[in-house]
């Protein structure tokens, strides 16, 4: 009864917490309610009895990718009139993002997974080593590709960022740390009446 | 009474035992603080506030409830005023997991540690709101170094955090401080230790990386627009935090309530009086950081986390493993 009820509590709050994100004027709230859904998922996650994968959604989402939204978010000056305005081009496009992902929970949830399969999950194990068992032995080429193409990610993003320009001025740390007093400053015996030669 | 109503009474009373002794703490260590910093600058801290000043503290947070509380006009008020409420909520709910000894602790979860670091990233989100809610320039670039550099120094946190783990075997808090009952983990993993209580000191933001907050250049950093208690929030939690800090620093490295030697006059003393002693010690160390160290400066804050301590905290991880498995020593 209490887990039923927390379902319906926390599975209400997603839904609402997702509609505010696309709904909100600000970008900011939208990205704060963005937080508040990753959370309350990760609520889900742990009422399912699977705590590990709720916790590591929220390091993840919650920790660093929604900051990482937040902190560009609060930066850039989007006017929002103009996005309203965009809106609708995209909503063909979202339809058939939200029928690709409908199709696949009633694939997974009503065509997949019989009952007599999910009872083998439901063992003495903490479900922490149970993914540790098949993470690295049956999912191994699988876990490394999904490595791989987070490393080409992140190595185009670096490079899409990063361009040299030699105007710009930065430090450099070595020449920095070997500079010694004799670089920098040297002491002069100036005689009176003379001044000092700029040389 | 009904069994569930004795339980709620139980469970309230067990996070009071953890929430007013943190509270307390909090005052006790900002007048630690002060009178380390005098004794350290050859003055005399206070001395006026009851029996050697120790009142000092309660009596600014009564100065700070009678102030008035501004709200900027032009600011965001829900999140102006949600945003050191969040950060305190987030310092103390972590206590929730932290065993103080092999029984006490609220709730004895199998994620504990990984809980810990969820609630310590999220600390973030309290100083990056407040410096967008104030809708002023000085908070603003307080918060935006402020995201920046946790998120940079919970990286290495993270990777030294898995060194341990490799070595217990379990996510487990108890676990990890039983699987050093013959020998402390700062020993074996003495670079991975201060490398740890490095980043604590960033990811609290206290000195030498206290950016977000720079008087020098900042004003006061993200709560520059923020007076009476919302301020006083934010200067309880950070405290707090540092406490929460100090105490994981304790578990994951000098082994929780377990005395420094098992022989007889010091097994005998109780487990908590060991993890308060080792909390306070690492305490003491955040003050003596504090009166010893210039503050860095931001390029070098960056540097030091992504190009020193994320690569050694990386190779450390790869030979601690290689070297557990090599001699057979992993852990089932």
């Amino acid at each position: 009864m209490f887990l039923v009820g927390s379902f319906f509590l926390f599975a209400a709050f997603l839904i609402t917490t997702c509609i505010f994100v696309i709904f909100s004027k600000n970008p900011v709230n939208s990205v704060l309610f963005l937080v508040l859904a990753f959370l309350n998922s990760t609520f889900l996650f742990i009422l399912i009895g699977a705590e590990f994968v709720g916790i590591i959604l929220a390091i993840v989402y919650i920790g660093a990718v929604a900051i990482l939204f937040l902190f560009v978010v609060m930066m850039l000056d989007i006017q929002i009139t103009t996005l309203m305005f965009n809106i609708k081009r995209y909503i063909p496009l979202a339809l058939l993002f939200a029928g690709i992902i409908l199709a696949e929970i009633i694939y997974l949830t009503v065509f997949k997974t019989s009952k007599d399969n999910l009872d083998t999950f439901i063992i003495s194990k903490n479900n922490t080593e149970q993914i540790g068992d098949v993470l690295y032995t049956e999912y191994f080429i699988d876990f490394q590709l999904s490595g791989i193409v987070l490393l080409l990610a992140m190595i185009g993003a670096i490079v899409l960022t990063h361009v040299y320009r030699p105007t710009i001025k930065r430090q450099n740390i070595e020449s920095q740390n070997s500079t010694t007093a004799e670089d920098r400053v040297k002491l002069v015996k100036i005689k009176s009446g003379e001044g000092i030669k700029d040389d | 009474m009904t069994s569930l109503s004795l339980e709620l009474t139980i469970g309230i009373l067990k996070i009071f035992s953890f929430v007013v002794p943190v509270l307390v703490s909090v005052a006790l260590l900002v007048y630690l603080e002060r009178k380390v910093l005098g004794a350290v600058q050859l003055r005399k801290g206070p001395n006026v506030v009851g029996p050697f000043g120790i009142l000092q503290s309660f009596a600014d947070v009564l100065k700070l409830l009678t102030k008035e509380n501004l709200l900027p006009s032009s600011s965001n008020k829900f999140l102006f005023i949600f945003a050191p409420m969040l950060t305190l909520i987030l310092s103390l709910i972590a206590w929730a997991v932290i065993p103080i000894s092999s029984t006490y602790v609220i709730a004895n979860i199998n994620i504990g540690i990984l809980y810990l670091f969820a609630v310590s990233s999220f600390g973030v989100y309290g100083v990056i709101i407040a410096g967008w809610a104030s809708n002023s320039k000085y908070p603003f670039l307080g918060a935006l170094r402020s995201a920046a550099q946790m998120i940079s120094y919970e990286v290495s946190i993270g990777f030294v955090i898995i060194t341990v783990l490799i070595c217990v075997g379990s996510l487990n808090l108890i676990d990890i401080v039983e699987s050093q009952k013959n020998m402390w983990f700062a020993i074996p993993l003495l670079p991975m230790f201060v490398i740890f209580i490095i980043s604590a000191l960033a990811e609290t933001n206290r000195l030498p990386f206290d950016l977000p907050e720079d008087e020098a250049t900042l004003v006061a950093g993200f709560f520059t627009e923020y007076s009476s208690i919302s301020f006083g929030l934010f200067f309880l939690a950070e405290y707090a935090n540092m406490i929460l800090m100090s105490s994981l620093t304790v578990i994951l490295f000098l082994g929780g309530w377990y005395p420094p030697i098992d022989i007889f006059p010091l097994n005998a003393i109780p487990g908590i009086f060991w993890f308060v002693i080792k909390v306070f010690l690492i305490l003491f160390v955040f003050l003596w950081v504090r009166a010893t160290f210039p503050r860095y400066r931001y390029d070098q804050l960056m540097r030091l986390g992504w190009k020193i301590f994320l690569p050694f905290t990386l190779i450390w991880v790869v030979i601690t493993s290689a070297f557990l498995f090599y001699f057979g020593l992993l852990p089932n």
